[in-house]
């Protein structure tokens, strides 16, 4: 099958005053028609700027480059602006982690939410408005026709989100990129969400990148996993190799550091990883996770070799443990 | 066990103004609340986004009064007690690192405030015991002098604990602290709250909206819904078999890591309810899949069962029979 969105060797380089930041640094992935793939990592490690880089929506500072950046066959690298406006909304659209800052507070949600179906489609305000309301209704909005008259501020987070995510829809997107689309819910609200995501999913075959700092998210929804540590991919592997058989030690390391019922007892110590992210301003040299790897030794200041096992790869001096 | 703090009948409502000619409405953060705390377990609070656990910790710092009801200190009232004699013995952490600590002072100056407020020794002195609680919660010396601005979210939220316990306080309440933190954090975070606990002799209310955490690090655990405390009871009971329906709903939404389970369907459907338009009877009852009449109409006391408590008509002897 051929992969519906294909990223190769993107970097995003940002010009700070202190140089160059390595924001994204040589990441490559392909997501396939109906997969989801998750993108996990904490904070710093790139995984938000991948997702504006794939969707051409990077600030003004930063450059991107890559070697490929595909969507349905069409070069996204290459393409002018206005091939990726026509494509963004109609046929690739995100949903952002903060709804309340990604709506526009000044007009109505019907409004955002019909002005890119009549932009792309062409259509008429009544089918616009039909649309939404049927968008609404799927992601589980009551009284959705009093709903479009309403203003972001007057809508809780949980349907802020909601509208995001119908909003996302409104074209029938065949990708569908999420950056934290439940961090800032509930956990009752995040199982709702998940569930309609996929349910949306197989009804409409559409893919999903899911970028995600939450392990359990990763475990229940991805197809397949990238895990980012400092702008990089250090392992990739399809979800239940990647749990079975974590293979980087940063990956490792993150699965130890949270509770899980089962695994480890209440009260007893969790695993942890000193020290902090390295600056990834200036030239990056060798395994950026070797300062707070227990195994590091002076081989890990060479480029880490990339090791492939099937579809499950990762980047390390060491081989399979 | 002895009961440290004991919250009884508190209510806390808030009055909100709907413009200059409506009558304002009032909101029912905290709305009728028992509550023991034993010396030295950890009481964990959870509930969705709304239902007034941070209202309650609020309560519990005497930071706000209570509209009705009484909150006691080893049986003096807060409200007696004065702010300073409690603020000694009871400490608050937050979740916001970044919102919490005074941008513009240095991190000794503000582990060492609470020392001033209470008169301890002089400037040396303070400086000396605030540095030691910094090495203590794993800030080494260095940063005694650093701006809060110069460290990241997790040394931060060290400082907020160094800053809690400088005075040795009993009790320490934490809401979400390590919420705004990343994973790998998070743990070192948890990690150091287990071995303060162990070493000073804390009691925790630990509020938290992360279940896994909850289970990890608590001993007891509240179930909070609009307001109330719908069930309360041992950690490992509570995980194992919840007895309300919502704590049951509530838990199977937590997605644990472990792959090819899928999202659950917790079943919810509805939206959490508009606190200031509360159902009637029973809040939880338009989301429940069990109610009947009854839950309509009046709202469940909480009944005891063993050392649990819970507030659901299915375990009132009085209903019990509705539900079979």
């Amino acid at each position: 099958m051929t992969a519906l969105l294909q990223v190769e060797g993107l970097t995003v380089d940002i010009a700070v005053p202190a140089g160059t930041l390595h924001a994204v640094r040589d990441v490559s992935f392909s997501v396939e028609k109906g997969k989801t793939l998750c993108l996990v990592g904490e904070s710093g490690c790139g995984k938000s700027m991948t997702a504006l880089a794939m969707m051409g929506l990077l600030p003004k500072a930063a450059r991107r480059n890559a070697r490929r950046l595909e969507f349905a066959g069409i070069d996204l690298a290459g393409a002018g602006r206005k091939v990726v406006n026509d494509l963004r909304g109609a046929h690739m659209s995100m949903i952002f982690q903060e709804p309340m800052t990604a709506l526009n507070p000044s007009y109505t949600i019907g409004n955002q939410m019909m002005e890119v179906y009549r932009r792309h489609k062409g259509a008429t305000a009544a089918e616009a408005r039909e649309r939404a309301v049927f968008l609404l209704g799927k992601v589980g909005i009551a009284s959705a026709g009093d709903r479009l008259g309403q203003y972001p501020h007057q809508l809780s987070g949980g349907l802020r989100q909601r509208v995001m995510i119908a909003m996302a829809l409104m074209c029938g997107p065949a990708l569908i990129v999420a950056d934290e689309p439940t961090t800032a819910l509930d956990v009752t609200i995040q199982a709702q969400i998940l569930l309609l995501l996929k349910d949306l999913q197989r009804e409409f075959g559409m893919a999903l990148v899911l970028i995600t700092h939450d392990l359990g998210v990763v475990a229940r929804i991805a197809d397949r996993v990238a895990v980012m540590y400092a702008g990089a991919v250090v392992e990739h592997a399809p979800t239940v190799e990647l749990f079975a058989a974590p293979q980087h030690p940063y990956t490792r390391a993150l699965m130890e550091c949270i509770p899980v019922p089962g695994r480890t007892l209440p009260g007893e110590r969790l695993g942890s990883i000193p020290g902090n992210i390295p600056a990834l301003i200036g030239t990056v040299t060798g395994c950026a996770f070797r300062d707070r790897c227990a195994l590091a030794d002076a081989s890990c200041a060479a480029e880490p070799p990339r090791h492939l096992a099937g579809d499950h790869g990762w980047a390390c001096v060491r081989g399979a443990v | 066990m002895t009961a440290l703090m004991e919250v009884a009948g508190v209510r806390r409502d808030f009055s909100l103004s709907r413009g200059l000619f409506a009558r304002a409405r009032t909101l029912h953060a905290v709305d009728g609340i028992d509550l023991t705390l034993e010396k030295g377990e950890v009481l964990g609070i959870v509930g969705e986004s709304g239902c007034g656990k941070s209202t309650l910790a609020r309560m519990l710092l005497g930071l706000l009064p209570p509209s009705a009801g009484r909150i006691t200190l080893d049986g003096v009232d807060l409200a007696a007690l004065g702010r300073r004699k409690l603020a000694a013995r009871v400490q608050p952490v937050f979740q916001d690192p970044y919102g919490s600590l005074n941008p513009r002072k240095r991190i000794a100056s503000i582990v060492a405030l609470p020392l001033a407020v209470h008169d301890m020794g002089d400037a040396a002195y303070r400086r000396k015991r605030a540095i030691d609680m910094l090495e203590r919660v794993g800030l080494p010396a260095r940063f005694a002098d650093s701006y809060p601005g110069q460290l990241s979210g997790g040394q931060r939220q060290r400082v907020a604990i160094a800053r809690a316990l400088v005075m040795r306080p009993e009790i320490v309440v934490c809401d979400e602290p390590t919420s705004a933190l990343d994973v790998s954090v998070q743990s070192q975070i948890l990690n150091l709250l287990m071995d303060l606990r162990q070493e000073f002799g804390l009691t925790y209310v630990f509020i938290s909206h992360n279940l896994a955490v909850v289970e990890h690090i608590a001993t007891r655990v509240a179930v909070m819904y609009l307001g109330r405390v719908v069930e309360l009871a041992a950690t490992a009971e509570i995980f194992a078999s919840a007895r309300h329906p919502y704590s049951q709903a509530l838990l199977a939404s937590v997605l644990t890591p472990e792959p090819g389970k899928g999202v659950p369907d917790n079943g919810l459907g509805l939206a959490f309810p508009d606190p200031l338009d509360p159902p009637p009877g029973c809040g939880f009852n338009p989301r429940c899949l069990y109610a009947r009449p009854v839950c309509k109409a009046t709202a469940p006391a909480a009944v005891a069962d063993g050392a649990a408590r819970v507030a659901c008509h299915a375990y009132a002897p009085l209903y019990r029979k509705e539900f079979e």
